[in-house]
């Protein structure tokens, strides 16, 4: 019940990131690009002697891309041995989650659908549980997501 | 062998401590089984060392015991007391002798054969009561024991602890991020401007945190000795399984790799040794028939070239027959039976590396088992290394390996693609080439871009077009650098790039998957300032491109001729059209280079005709033979070693071969005539060019520059600059040069004698006369004033 959530909004919209999984939460400062990676893929960031690979989580949920990455906050979390940094659109507190993530009738959305595990409440509201595997893992095909 | 020695001492005196508690219950209860197994195995131990390190006294106590603690692990024997007294007696002996041994004193004799033969059944009463350790060295007379005791606080400096490598990795990375900490400091100290108080106290930190980081990395280095010390028992065992003599000789074992590198070579130097022993060397009875010794020698002799470590494993066997590797090749459909018989026998020999090719006819029990070469340069080039091979039929087989210092720092050139730094593995980098600077034709056949370069046609790929960012078409080819890159199984193809930027040594980390699947990068660095950049995969690259199948026979129909070979009398020369627009032939030893110039820069009046090539004057020649092309006009600079002689041409063709008998010509200009290809062509005569020069030029000579020898980055970075510019280049120091390049970097390195001296320091807040080594405006300044006092001081003469 009382898993602590980094909330934050991607795309526009209230979401939260289990905050077990977040190691820090950057500035990106800048970043390298990454010719012929995935376009969720923005490039590398280096965070102290490390890269980071930089991910833009509106991509990865289907989302047209953010205008502008350089100057936004990451979350930068560790997957399979490799640090990422989640790009979203803003960063707010740690908080507690009020409730186990639920299903919604009707889902929530075209985008959210692969990556949301569920609603969550917490003291500040509603938000969406995301997936950190799936953002990681970029975007699903148009075709299996439909 | 003095890593394996403290090795060998310490793991004793490990196993020593270790039982300790063992032997004293042993001696309380001598019949219990579990405490005579793990005394009976570290006599065994310690026996198996010994004979490797030669220490027969020290095997011949060992193996008395063992054979003692055999008979009762046996049962055929009950260990009693008087048994384990012995036992014990010899144990504590090993002890001190092992002291000795790291002290490095001689250690008395006496009582050895006392010890074993109280050992004996029945020896009964030697009077070995468990000896205390200081009776035995007092019993060694004056000799041992003073010299032992004065060496005691010696020893003692050298002790060892082991350590996991993750510890050391862990510390490693730290120190790795001090130094970004270090840089990011030292940015922010600059911007803030010059504060004594605070730039010394600076500077030191800088200097121990580079000690530092040189003695971490040392720390996880170790002697190829270790490496090599387990290849003897390798060698005898499969000669003797084979039926073969083969003696082993080693070179270089005080060279350092990297723990893990050498762990990683293990496999491939194993199989390669395999090959050798079952293939290479024959059996005793075939070598006396051709002559050899009766025993096979296999060599393995370490060098360390800069960052990486060349290591040749040479047997001197049959040698590989190219031409069955080929019959192979052919069988196996890798090539048409027409390429093979075009290839030269290094192209042959390099089958060997195909998959599925194994010259092995009867697959014996050592090698032949499936487990190909193909194998072994993959794993070779995993850890970025590369393997070559050549051979002579009846005299042996040599394998050059080349290998990094270590798994994780790679030398590496980081060049520049629309404003983002990439970093190549040097490894594959065979030559850096400008097109603006120097001679390149491009080609198009079809869709594929080709250069010409040093007489062969070489496919380019523009890195821009690899990473999908610009249209191939629209490629300004002219403007690119061309990164020429060869792969291990030969192939070489151009990567066209913006700009190298530089020579450093990065330490490369793994990518995400995701990027990985882009099959583009091998992995990912961080440069000096912090910024990621990403580390390309060549090979993956080369693949994805087709340049490394289709190209080999590209490379072998255009240019048959690229090898230096000196089979039959073959002698290189360059095929040009001359300004008559007819085909004639030059020696290729005469021609230092191609020079493109403008018609503006060629002067001819009357019987004088001169060229203006970069700051340098030369006399023209070849211009009689028709009108001067307008635009670009193409040099030959002739060299005869001291003058050099400017002849223009209207196309460079080609680079041939005389192959053919050289017919006299009834024209003094010419050497004579020959068939290249069928076609009857002229041989310029060179001798009469120079001869005919009035003066043999006051401005021919190229000036000298001399670099610094050591210098990697001079060598990979600053030499195609210098020699851009005009200079000729030498290490050299005791040549006078016209200028020499120091490197403004730790103690002044000697210098020799030259006109000037030009001081490049690699901080860009440079003072006291030195030269930012990137301020490449700066320095090709200064070059340009010393070839100004060059020629000042050659036309005084």
């Amino acid at each position: 019940m009382n898993q602590l959530l980094l909330m934050c909004l991607i795309a526009g919209r209230r979401a939260a990131i289990p905050a077990v999984r977040v190691q820090s939460v950057i500035e990106i400062e800048a970043v390298t690009p990454i010719p012929g990676a995935p376009d969720f893929i923005v490039g590398l960031t280096a965070l102290r002697s490390q890269a980071l690979t930089v991910i833009d989580c509106r991509v990865s949920l289907g989302f047209p891309a953010s205008d502008r990455v350089v100057g936004s906050r990451a979350a930068v979390i560790e997957h399979e041995g490799h640090r990422y940094a989640l790009v979203v659109d803003e960063a707010f507190d740690v908080v507690e989650a009020l409730s186990q993530p639920v299903d919604l009738p009707g889902g929530f959305g075209e985008g959210w659908l692969h990556a949301a595990r569920g609603m969550v409440e917490t003291e500040t509201g509603p938000a969406l549980l995301v997936d950190v595997e799936q953002l990681v893992r970029g975007p699903r095909p148009a075709s299996a997501a439909a | 062998m003095d890593d394996l020695l403290a090795d060998f001492v310490a793991e004793t005196r490990e196993m020593l401590e270790a039982i300790g508690g063992e032997l004293v219950a042993w001696e309380a209860e001598p019949g219990d089984s579990a405490r005579l197994d793990s005394i009976f195995r570290f006599v065994h131990t310690v026996k198996g060392n010994c004979g490797f390190f030669d220490f027969p006294r020290l095997e011949k106590l060992s193996h008395a015991a063992e054979d003692a603690l055999a008979e009762c692990r046996a049962g055929r024997r009950e260990p009693d007391q008087q048994l384990v007294s012995a036992v014990l007696a010899i144990i504590d002996r090993i002890g001190e002798m092992t002291d000795a041994i790291e002290a490095g004193v001689d250690f008395s004799a006496d009582g050895d054969q006392a010890l074993i033969g109280a050992l004996a059944v029945g020896a009964a009463d030697v009077a070995m009561e468990p000896l205390p350790s200081g009776s035995v060295v007092a019993a060694e007379g004056e000799a041992g024991a003073e010299e032992l005791s004065e060496k005691g606080a010696k020893v003692a400096l050298q002790r060892t602890i082991r350590l996991p490598v993750s510890l050391l990795d862990e510390v490693m990375k730290g120190v790795s991020d001090m130094v970004l900490a270090r840089n990011d400091l030292a940015r922010r100290l600059r911007e803030a401007g010059e504060q004594p108080a605070i730039d010394g106290p600076f500077e030191r930190l800088s200097a121990i945190l580079a000690d530092v980081r040189t003695a971490i990395t040392r720390m996880r280095m170790q002697r190829l000795e270790y490496l090599f010390g387990s290849l003897p028992r390798l060698v005898r065992d499969l000669s003797a399984e084979l039926g073969k003599q083969v003696m082993v000789d080693f070179e270089g074992g005080d060279v350092e790799l990297d723990r893990e590198m050498i762990e990683m070579v293990r496999d491939p130097l194993t199989h390669i040794i395999r090959n050798a022993i079952d293939h290479g060397i024959e059996a005793p009875a075939d070598r006396l028939k051709s002559g050899k010794r009766e025993i096979g020698l296999l060599r393995f002799s370490a060098r360390q070239s800069g960052n990486r470590i060349s290591l040749v494993i040479t047997d001197d066997g049959r040698g590989v027959p190219g031409d069955r590797l080929a019959a192979k090749a052919v069988a196996a459909g890798i090539v048409s039976e027409a390429e093979a018989a075009r290839m030269t026998e290094r192209q042959k020999l390099l089958f060997m590396f195909e998959p599925g090719l194994s010259t092995a006819e009867a697959v014996s029990q050592v090698s032949g088992r499936g487990v190909g070469m193909d194998v072994v340069r993959a794993n070779i080039e995993k850890v970025g290394g590369t393997i070559d091979v050549t051979s002579k039929a009846g005299e042996g087989t040599s394998f050059h390996l080349q290998l990094p210092l270590t798994l994780s720092i790679i030398a590496a050139l980081t060049v520049e693609v629309e404003g983002q730094l990439y970093a190549i593995p040097r490894s594959y980098v065979e030559e850096v080439a400008f097109a603006n600077v120097q001679d390149i034709e491009f080609a198009r056949a079809g869709e594929r871009q080709l250069m010409t370069f040093r007489g062969r046609r070489v496919p380019c790929v523009a890195l821009a077009d690899v990473f999908g960012i610009a249209d191939p078409r629209r490629i300004a080819w002219g403007s690119k650098t061309l990164v020429v890159m060869r792969l291990a199984s030969d192939e070489v193809f151009a990567l066209g790039v913006d700009r190298v930027h530089d020579h450093e040594d990065v330490v490369v980390k793994p990518i995400a998957p995701a990027i990985m699947d882009t099959r583009l990068y091998a992995g990912t660095t961080l440069l000096d300032d912090g910024r990621p950049i990403l580390l390309l995969d060549i090979p993956s690259i080369a693949a994805q491109r087709g340049l490394n199948s289709e190209v080999r026979k590209r490379v072998v129909t255009v240019d048959s001729d690229d090898t230096h070979s000196t089979t039959g009398a073959r002698a290189p020369v360059m095929l040009f059209l001359g300004l008559d627009g007819r085909k004639r032939a030059i020696r290729l030893e005469t021609v230092r280079r191609i020079d493109t110039i403008q018609r503006e820069a060629i002067d001819i009046e009357g019987g004088r005709a001169q060229a203006v090539v970069g700051a340098d004057i030369f006399s023209l020649a070849g211009h009689e033979s028709g009108p001067l092309p307008e635009g670009r006009c193409r040099l030959l600079r002739l060299s005869d070693g001291d003058s050099q002689i400017a002849y223009i041409v209207r196309e460079v063709v080609d680079a041939g071969a005389i192959t053919q008998d050289v017919v006299s010509a009834d024209d003094p200009a010419l050497e004579g005539v020959t068939l290249i290809d069928g076609e009857l062509v002229p041989i310029v005569e060179v001798h009469r060019l120079f001869a005919a020069q009035p003066r043999p030029a006051r401005r021919d000579a190229a000036p000298v520059c001399r670099l610094p020898a050591d210098s990697e980055w001079a060598r990979t970075i600053l030499e195609p600059l210098v020699r851009a510019a005009g200079y000729t280049l030498t290490t050299e120091l005791h040549l006078e040069a016209d200028v020499a390049i120091i490197m403004d970097e730790g103690e002044p390195a000697p210098s020799g004698p030259a006109r000037a001296t030009i001081r490049l320091s690699a901080d860009p807040e440079v003072s006291g006369g030195a030269i930012y080594r990137y301020d490449r405006e700066a320095v090709l300044g200064a070059l340009r004033e010393a070839s100004a006092g060059h020629s000042a001081s050659g036309s005084a003469e």
